[in-house]
């Protein structure tokens, strides 16, 4: 009897309530019974409750299974609709949803392990075929759990209000919602999760940087809590479950300590020991004192832990509170106070608001402030990169020169040995064959014979000295030229005249040098012997890039039948033969009773003279 | 460089010749017979002793006294320097010529700083030896363009300041040996140079002794200072 009063009370509310919200309905009471059969519990005291009907304070101590049944009048209108669903903004842990008496949706488990469907929004059709015209009974099975065994109001049972209407209106405040409580947060927790892991793999291979491996800890940490998110039929049951986040969170304040601590630079050793021993105590304490309490003892641990964070975060602005670290305090700060509001508002329940968009910041901040670090990170890179490159260029530098050296001494030593060579060459040929030549000079009664041997010899100088010898400096060349030619001209009754510029500073290869000798030597010696020239003169010039030296003088100048002999005493044929391997040049004018012009063009030693 | 070369008379002492007594150290025998003969020609009646060996020429060194001694640089067993030292120091009156077939400063200016008197190359036309041997026994040795230069760098060497440790009697050349030297080595005669500078061509023949002396003095300081400097003397 007193069923069908609260029932018909409810359902003029639902009637009242329709013409509001077009083709939706909004049912904000219900009548419940606890009950654990498969049906709607017919006899059980049912009371009347409003929704959201939070069961810690509906009902505290409560734990199992509720029945919700709602009676609403299916109206044309919402037939025209289309589809007719039920939205439920949030159930928590699980439910069944049966309209007439019939299942027409189930979230999960509805014992324990329970499903955790307490994120997620529900949108569930209503199949036409089963409303009945005029009043229809909507009975909801809810399953949940006492606000003390768990760790967060969020978690414990209750279920918010209805609204019925057309599934394609519903459809999109469901998908709002899921987006927000479940997507946003899904994807956020990857991409922290991604992040997180880079980090601690980017400190763990550099020693140094340990405080990024702390704070990829933290981001891995916080993305780890929204697994439930993921999972929602826990593998370990309930208890086991509560116990695992509460330690998940005593791992993630470790995480954030040690990043504080390491990130200004120092290291206590204790804490690398309490830390860790509190990880493990938590867990432990909270398995000892049973599920009854884990809320009480989680509220103390959750103190402790905000405590020592607090402790650190002082420690830190203590020692890197400078303007350069302003930008990564602004935002660790805002990270904290958008964590303890997440935490406080889902421990008390109040704020459901703040605590969805807390839940949401959380990792955006997580996010952003290990970017933030990443790139420090690149920055501080950037001069060990360039210090890496300027020392690859000194060592290439110093490469270079040592090669550079090493050839030096390797030529060096190449030459010492040519010279040692050289010389041994040299003074094995002056006692051998020199000598042999030299005997035939003196001791042949052929003046032709004596002229070749003595040419031979000269040959082999040139062969020994030319070929390897230094280069003459042109200066040194004509005094030596001067000297013999002078002499001999004079000893010969002929005056001679030497004309040369002063001071040359071009030099004549060691061929050169020789060949322009002997040329010098034969000229002169045709001059003594054969021209019968009272005048000799000399004159030493440099002209474009060539050395030239003009020999005349007043004699008789060379008759053909002149020319013959001296060409087989070979004369003026050899100078010119000369002159030739030179890349040079001898011309020789001459007419009877003119005397005898001779110009000698030797090109200059073009290594040098470019200097 | 410009000038006009003399034709320059020589005055061949004929008659008694100066150089008496007359040392031929040569290995090769035909070369030995050619100096001999040209020897002979330049100073008709001269003593010649002939030797083949380093050894046997220092024996004869020690036993007969010198006017003169022509002495090849590449010997058997031994160098023609080791002889000029020799003769250097237990005859110093007497004047060495190296006869050699060497005509690089780098054989040559060892002899000459260990005492030689000039130096023949032995390729040379005949007459102009001849000539050099005139001069030589005439007080004027023959100095060539690329000796000159080679004294006048070992001179400028050494005439740079030395630490006070090492003070030695410094030998250096004077302002008319240098000049005289510098003359030379751009290529001008000793007759020349005398016309050039006013003096006699005694005076400059003079110069140039003094310029082998002093070479040969400051080469003895030098191997008397590292003699002291390795210890030899105390």
């Amino acid at each position: 009897m007193r069923h069908s009063v609260i029932l018909a009370l409810v359902s003029w509310l639902v009637l009242l309530a329709l013409p509001a919200v077009a083709q939706t309905l909004d049912i904000r009471g219900a009548i419940a019974a606890p009950g654990d059969g498969p049906a709607f519990p017919a006899g059980a005291p049912a009371v009347q409750v409003t929704l959201p009907d939070e069961w810690a304070r509906t009902r505290p101590g409560f734990a199992g299974t509720l029945w919700y049944r709602v009676r609403f009048e299916s109206a044309a209108a919402l037939e025209r609709g289309g589809l007719p669903a039920l939205y439920i903004a949030e159930v928590c842990s699980n439910l069944e949803v049966h309209l007439n008496g019939q299942l027409v949706q189930s979230g999960g488990r509805m014992t324990e392990p329970l499903t955790d469907n307490c994120n997620r929004p529900q949108l569930v059709a209503l199949p036409p075929a089963l409303l009945r015209p005029g009043f229809n009974d909507l009975d909801l099975r809810v399953a949940g759990h006492e606000l003390a065994e768990v760790g967060s109001r969020r978690r414990a049972g209750r279920l918010s209000a209805l609204a019925i209407g057309p599934q394609s209106a519903l459809a999109a405040r469901h998908a709002r919602l899921e987006a927000l409580q479940v997507g946003a947060p899904q994807a956020l927790g990857a991409t922290l999760l991604l992040l997180g892991g880079f980090m601690v793999w980017l400190g763990f291979i550099q020693h140094s940087k340990g405080h990024l491996a702390w704070f990829g800890a933290l981001s891995v940490g916080w993305a780890l809590f929204d697994v439930r998110l993921w999972l929602r039929n826990s593998p370990l049951g309930h208890a086991a479950t509560e116990i695992l986040y509460c330690a998940l969170l005593g791992l993630v304040a470790w995480a954030a300590v040690q990043f504080l601590l390491r990130h200004a630079g120092v290291r206590y050793k204790p804490v690398n020991v309490l830390l860790p021993l509190q990880c493990a105590l938590l867990p432990l304490s909270l398995l000892l004192v049973g599920a009854q309490n884990l809320r009480t003892v989680a509220a103390v641990w959750y103190g402790i832990l905000a405590l020592e964070v607090v402790v650190a975060a002082a420690v830190w602005h203590r020692l890197k509170g400078g303007r350069t670290e302003q930008p990564l305090a602004v935002m660790l700060a805002a990270t904290a106070v958008a964590g303890v509001i997440a935490f406080a508002a889902q421990w008390s329940g109040a704020l459901p608001v703040a605590a969805q968009l807390a839940q949401l910041v959380v990792p955006i901040l997580l996010v952003l402030t290990g970017l933030h670090l990443v790139q420090r990170q690149g920055h501080a890179l950037q001069p060990a990169a360039q210090d890496r490159l300027l020392l690859e260029q000194r060592v290439r530098e110093a490469t270079a020169e040592i090669e550079h050296d090493f050839r030096q001494l390797a030529e060096l030593r190449v030459e010492q040995v040519t010279e040692r060579e050289r010389k041994r060459i040299a003074a094995d040929l002056h006692d051998d064959l020199g000598a042999k030549l030299l005997t035939i000079v003196h001791t042949s009664d052929s003046e032709r014979i004596s002229t070749l041997a003595r040419e031979a010899l000269e040959e082999m100088r040139l062969s020994v000295r030319g070929l390897t010898g230094k280069p003459v400096r042109l200066a040194d060349a004509l005094g030596d030229w001067r000297a013999e030619v002078v002499s001999r001209l004079a000893q010969a009754g002929i005056e001679g005249e030497w004309v040369a510029p002063e001071d040359l500073p071009q030099t004549l290869s060691a061929r050169a040098y020789v060949q322009t000798t002997r040329i010098l030597r034969e000229a002169t010696s045709n001059i003594i012997k054969h021209s019968g020239a009272s005048l000799c003169s000399v004159t030493a010039s440099i002209a474009d890039g060539d050395f030239q030296l003009v020999v005349q003088d007043n004699g008789d100048g060379i008759s053909n039948e002149i020319d013959q002999r001296l060409d087989r005493g070979h004369g003026l044929a050899s100078m010119k033969n000369r002159a030739k391997q030179l890349q040079g040049q001898c011309l020789v004018e001459s007419g009877t009773g003119y005397g005898t012009v001779i110009r000698l063009t030797v090109p200059l030693d073009r290594a040098i003279e470019g200097s | 460089m410009n000038g006009h070369g003399h034709a320059d008379n020589i005055e061949i002492a004929h008659g008694v010749s100066p150089m008496k007594t007359i040392l031929l150290l040569e290995d090769l025998p035909e070369i030995r017979a050619w100096l001999r003969k040209l020897v002979l020609e330049v100073f008709p009646g001269a003593q010649l002793s002939e030797s083949a060996r380093v050894h046997d020429a220092i024996e004869l060194v020690k036993a007969i006294k010198f006017d003169l001694a022509l002495i090849d640089l590449g010997l058997p067993d031994g160098s023609g320097v080791d002889v000029v030292t020799q003769l250097r120091d237990v005859q110093p009156e007497a004047q060495s010529v190296v006869v050699t077939i060497h005509d690089d400063d780098e054989h040559l200016f060892p002899a000459l700083q260990a005492g030689a008197f000039g130096y023949i190359l032995k390729e040379q036309p005949r007459e102009l030896i001849t000539e050099q041997l005139h001069r030589i026994s005439q007080g004027e040795p023959p100095l060539s363009p690329s000796i000159a230069r080679r004294v006048m760098a070992y001179f400028s060497v050494k005439t740079k300041p030395q630490p006070a440790a090492n003070a030695v009697p410094i030998v250096s050349l004077t302002e008319r040996e240098s000049e005289v030297l510098l003359r030379v080595a751009k290529g001008y005669t000793l007759p020349e140079i005398g016309v050039q500078l006013g003096l006699s061509r005694h005076t400059i023949a003079d110069y140039v002794k003094q310029i082998y002396r002093k070479l040969n003095v400051s080469s003895r300081a030098e191997v008397a200072l590292e003699a002291q400097r390795m210890g030899l003397f105390g």
